[in-house]
């Protein structure tokens, strides 16, 4: 396990920030800090695929200089995965805020279960 | 290839465009075109269904020519097109049930947005039923999610904010665990399309490499997809969610959204791990352990609540824990009968929603038990459909549920291990359900039956009659003649292999 | 085949059809007139429901299938002598009763309601008796439940409703009981089509024996319930007295012996040699012969006359389940001659009993002082009745008594095949000292009985001759039981 661990400490690194990020969005009841948890998890994941992706000694996938053997380029797709994921996390993360404001507006704080607890006393 | 091969392409398709047109469309036009779109999809598939069942064989469709390893794929089988027009049939009642609501629960200018959210999500759903491309799946779910969350929240009361938000963000944990395992995965087997990582897979398990990373990308994303469709200890967003938002959302959200989910992960089991790799992992005991939890603790909290519809929500946690149930005792009748529970499940529970409402528009808006009492006299259709849906719940036979629970019964007397377990919460868990359904079933019919509400007659509630007596005949249907059903979830599970 | 279908659906689509008019009836004449077409159409629907289902019982001699629930679970018709036995008895009390609810529903409200699940109960019923297999047996067995429970709860008060759901809840838990030994027959069985010795295949048998057995027992225990076999007797005395009275004629006279026609069924599916001498026969037999007693002895302590009744009921099922439990031909005999005696005696005792509280609104046994004079022909009726059912010659309840305690000493059932006739007998002494009290003070209300108050309160034709035609025919198998012998032989050798 150890040596294993050393060699990769790209995906150790990944792993420790995706569970510092699943608890924080798990655990944490002021939703902005819920939503910074999302980010860090979110984050990790690109993290891992982007450090996957990387393989020393080779280019971006951009043809430059005329050299067209595959052998000196990355996989491109590691990447466009990166990119993906970043877009859908950016609307998932503007999503999750709006509503923040919107509970905000409403019950004047940001603290999950005390809107709960406002909820309840209203009775509906 | 056949020109027929391109419908479920343009089934995503033509609903995801549509979402968009009716954004700029008035909200009667957006109705309509949403109507349209669904109907369109339905005959696609019903037409799609009939061309496979009559090759007999699976066919995939490579997204714009591009060949495998490198291009985004979808696949169609018999199951897939079977979901996919039984989807279309349950969303597009759902949609016909709940419309006299809509004016009253969403602000008339928000009104195409629902149905653009409503577009999004079938097209969603179609996606992760057709696709067979990993991280194709995961953006949809994403997107199922999306828009799940604004079909929950576009009713703009206290409730459903924060219901919204709190289904956001076991959504998002789910997904993330669904994107972690999904990572692992293709940094395992360096593909990202269901077929190439099978092949991956069993290269890898018959080398007796990488066991651990295998075992922990399977469980990640098992969880992920157990969180998202709330299996038993996630289900906490659940009740509010379905309990608060629109009617057409309820019955969609509980019946369409939790499905997809789970046939995604029939898909992983089958497409991306292989059935016998997945069952020789500790994950099945695990998901039946929870599924068995589920069904307990699900049906006990039903007999708890107070409120109609809450209660029909954590009803569904049961149900849900039914169709663990089943994916846990890793054999292939087990997957049937989760299958088949899966359409039962939806035909009725969104049978139960729409019911639901009718009864609690005759009670003064309330949805307490203690003022439903006598609802069925005031609306008749809603108290047949309710008492209906009900039974079938219970399990009485010539009604779908009974047959799912028979096929449950039967799958597990084949397992010698699950089987005293299995069938005890069976029976446990049959008995609750009977508590609380034929509770609300004999208080909305006891009372005097005063005179009949103003103004509910077949006449002027048409649409709604008309779907609740659709919605009855389905679940019959299911009931009486399974057989053929059954076969076709069977063939298309082999053609999954 | 027709007419088995038939003797079916057309009550069940009756009933539904009643439901559906459902107009209740206004007072005043238009209400009058209402109330006229509805009885009217009942009477009719109730008459030809009960010549259907004697053509059927005459003509029809093969089985067939309806259609397949799955591909292995037919859905299977097929009548056979069991399946005639109670559906003979069913045929008799259901319209008797029925007629007899003409008057008696008078008062109450919501009568087409009553009607209409009336009407789906005797459908359902035929659909019981004429199940060919125990999966089409099973799917009558849950929808009698659902249905004849609107009749419990049919007064709408808390206390009703309260016990219609205890019904429901008692009757659910043994119907899923007894399915969940339907599914380990169903793997162990080649067919679920009904036999009298035996289904189970011999591999089965060496294999998985001990296990079995528990599935045996569990579903005795589950259709029990119906039954109303210790412990889970208690819904009999909260259900009985809260339902109209004829609801509890055909409630304890036929609907309690579903339970009884499904232990015979399983009986056959399990086979008589598999389970004879084993402790399930043992353990049934001790719940059986609890049973017997404790509902005597509870009866005896009863003051409201139809909770008596009710308890009753729970012993004297008891005495069909002990000659069902001993297992062999004499038994069996007597058991089958006691379902057709206790159906009549008991429906005709509830209707009694109906009859009384509709005249005079006494419910309890002690009011009942001087009742004989007020109403000699009802009591007269209950005298017999009562007769019957402590077992005094010539009356039908003697001949099964007889034949019961025979085939338990013929049995050689070690304690059991002595036991059994000596509790039997004691229970018989119990009832009579719970029944005949009624007519003893009914009839000599003693010295300080005000006779100036004493009014006729004879009931109306309805309900006499209901209860006379019941009576006299608890009397009449009795006086010649060859009149029922070839129907009872055949069902006992399991045609």
């Amino acid at each position: 396990m150890g040596p294993n661990l050393l060699a990769n400490y790209g995906e150790a690194v990944s792993a420790i920030l995706f569970c510092i990020g699943f608890t924080n969005l798990l655990l944490q009841t002021n939703l902005i800090k819920k939503i910074i948890g999302l980010n860090i998890m979110d984050s990790a994941i690109y993290l891992f695929l982007a450090e996957k992706g990387y393989i020393a000694g080779r280019a971006a996938p951009i043809v430059a200089d005329g050299i067209t053997s595959t052998e000196s380029y990355i996989n491109p797709i590691p990447s466009g995965l990166v990119l993906t994921g970043i877009v859908v996390s950016v609307s998932v993360t503007a999503l999750m805020l709006s509503l923040t404001i919107r509970l905000y507006t409403r019950y004047h704080t940001l603290d999950l279960d005390e809107i709960s607890t406002q909820l309840k006393r209203e009775g509906r | 290839m056949d020109f027929i091969c391109n419908f479920p392409f343009f089934s995503i398709l033509l609903s995801l465009f549509s979402g968009t047109v009716c954004s700029v469309l008035s909200a009667k036009a957006a109705r309509i075109v949403n109507r349209v779109v669904i109907l369109a999809v339905g005959l696609m598939s019903a037409a799609l269904l009939f061309y496979l069942l009559s090759t007999g064989e699976s066919f995939i469709y490579w997204m714009g020519h591009f060949p495998a390893p490198w291009g985004n794929e979808i696949r169609a089988g018999v199951l897939e097109a079977g979901m996919a027009l039984f989807f279309c049939i349950i969303m597009y009642l759902s949609m016909a049930g709940g419309a006299h609501k809509l004016p009253s629960e969403v602000v008339e200018s928000k009104h195409n947005l629902y149905y653009i959210l409503v577009n999004l999500l079938l097209s969603s759903l179609l996606a992760l039923v057709y696709t067979n491309d990993m991280f194709t799946a995961y953006v949809f779910v994403e997107i199922n999610t999306i828009s799940a969350c604004g079909l929950i929240m576009i009713r703009q009361v206290g409730r459903t904010i924060e219901a919204a938000v709190r289904y956001m963000i076991m959504s998002l944990l789910g997904s993330g665990l669904l994107l972690f395992g999904l990572c692992i995965m293709y940094d395992l087997t360096g593909h990202l399309l269901m077929s190439n990582i099978k092949e991956s897979v069993e290269l890898i398990v018959a080398n007796g490499e990488y066991q651990v990373p295998l075992i922990v990308s399977v469980a990640l994303m098992c969880t992920g997809l157990c969180i998202k469709s709330a299996l038993f200890p996630f289900h906490a967003w659940l009740p509010d969610a379905y309990g608060y938002s629109t009617v057409s959302s309820a019955a969609i959200l509980s019946s369409l959204v939790s499905k997809g989910y789970i046939f995604l992960l029939i898909k992983i089991i089958y497409r991306v791990i292989g059935f016998s790799v997945f069952n020789s992992t500790r994950m099945i005991d695990v998901l039946f352990v929870f599924g068995l939890m589920g069904m307990i603790f699900g049906s006990l909290s039903a007999i708890k609540e107070n409120d109609i519809r809450r209660m029909i929500a954590f009803s569904s946690v049961a149900q849900i824990g039914y169709i663990y149930m089943g994916f846990g005792m890793g054999t292939q009748a087990g997957m049937v009968a989760s299958i088949f529970h899966i359409l039962s499940h939806a035909a009725t529970k969104s049978l139960l929603f729409i019911a639901a409402i009718g009864l609690t528009d005759v009670s003064g808006g309330s949805r307490k038990f203690v003022d439903l009492t006598g609802a069925a006299y005031r609306n008749k259709w809603a108290g047949a459909a309710f008492t209906v849906g009900s039974l079938s719940m219970v399990g009485i036979p010539l009604f779908s549920g009974f047959i799912s629970k028979l096929l449950f019964a039967q799958a597990a007397v084949q397992v010698e291990g699950k089987m005293l377990a299995s069938l005890i919460v069976l029976g446990i868990s049959t008995v609750l359900n009977a508590v609380y359904f034929m509770k609300t079933v004999i208080r909305i019919y006891t009372s005097e039956p005063e005179a009949p509400y103003e103004g509910i007659t077949f006449r002027n509630m048409r649409a709604y009659a008309v779907t609740l007596v659709c919605f009855i005949l389905l679940n019959i249907i299911l009931g009486v003649s399974s057989q053929p059903v059954v076969d076709m979830i069977g063939q298309g599970l082999a053609m999954f292999a | 085949m027709y007419l088995i279908l038939l003797s079916i659906l057309f009550p069940a689509a009756a009933g539904l059809f009643l439901l559906i008019r459902g107009r209740t009836p206004l007072s005043g004449e238009k209400g009058n007139t209402d109330r006229k077409t509805l009885l009217a159409l009942t009477g009719c629907f109730l008459v030809i429901t009960a010549s259907l289902v004697f053509a059927s019982l005459l003509t029809v001699k093969e089985g067939f299938t309806l259609f397949f629930l799955t591909k292995t679970l037919p859905i299977y018709f097929r009548i056979d002598g069991v399946g005639r036995l109670f559906s003979l008895l069913a045929v008799i009390v259901l319209p008797c009763a029925g007629f007899f609810s003409f008057a008696y529903m008078k008062h109450e409200e919501r009568e087409s309601r009553y009607y209409g699940f009336y009407l789906l109960v005797f459908g359902v019923l035929n659909g019981l008796c004429f199940a060919g297999n125990l999966i089409t047996f099973y799917l009558f067995f849950e929808l009698l439940t659902l249905s004849s429970m609107p009749l419990v709860l049919h007064s709408g008060s808390k206390e009703a409703v309260m016990a219609g759901l205890k019904y429901l809840f008692y009757s659910l838990c043994g119907a899923y009981a007894a399915l969940f030994g339907i599914y380990f027959l169903y793997q162990n069985c080649d067919s679920l089509t009904f036999t009298a010795d035996g289904a189970l295949r011999a591999s089965a048998i060496t294999q998985q024996g001990g296990f079995l057995l528990l599935t045996a027992f569990v579903m005795l225990l589950g259709f029990g319930v119906k039954a109303g076999m210790f412990p889970m007797h208690a819904w009999l005395p909260t259900a009985h007295p809260v339902a109209p009275a004829p609801a509890s004629a055909v409630l304890s006279a036929v609907i309690v012996k579903a339970g009884v026609l499904a232990i015979i069924r399983v009986l056959g599916m399990f086979g008589r040699d598999f389970l004879r001498g084993t402790w399930v026969q043992s353990g049934w037999i001790i719940l059986t012969l609890i049973t017997v007693f404790m509902g005597s002895l509870l009866a005896y302590r009863e003051p409201v006359l139809k909770k008596r009744l009710a308890y009753s009921t729970v012993s004297q099922i008891s005495y069909i389940l002990f000659g069902l439990a001993v297992m062999n031909e004499t038994s069996f005999t007597g058991a089958l001659f006691h379902v057709l005696a206790h159906g009549f005696v008991k429906a005709a005792l509830f209707l009694c009993a109906g009859a009384i509280i509709y005249k005079t609104g006494k419910t309890r046994v002690e009011e009942m002082r001087g009742i004989g004079k007020e109403m000699p022909l009802t009591m007269w009726c209950f005298t017999i009745a009562s007769l019957g059912l402590i077992g005094i010659p010539p009356t039908g309840g003697f001949v099964s008594k007889w034949y019961l305690a025979l085939g338990s000493l013929e049995s050689g059932l070690p304690v059991f095949g002595v036991l059994g006739p000596v509790i039997l007998l004691l229970s018989a002494l119990l009832t009579a000292g719970y029944l005949l009290p009624l007519t003893i003070h009914g009839f000599f209300p003693g010295a300080d009985y005000d006779y100036g108050s004493l009014q006729k309160k004879e009931p109306c034709k309805l309900m006499t001759v209901p209860i006379f035609i019941l009576t006299f025919l608890s009397v009449l198998i009795g006086l010649f039981p060859n009149l029922v012998d070839g129907i009872i032989v055949m069902a006992a050798a399991g045609r």
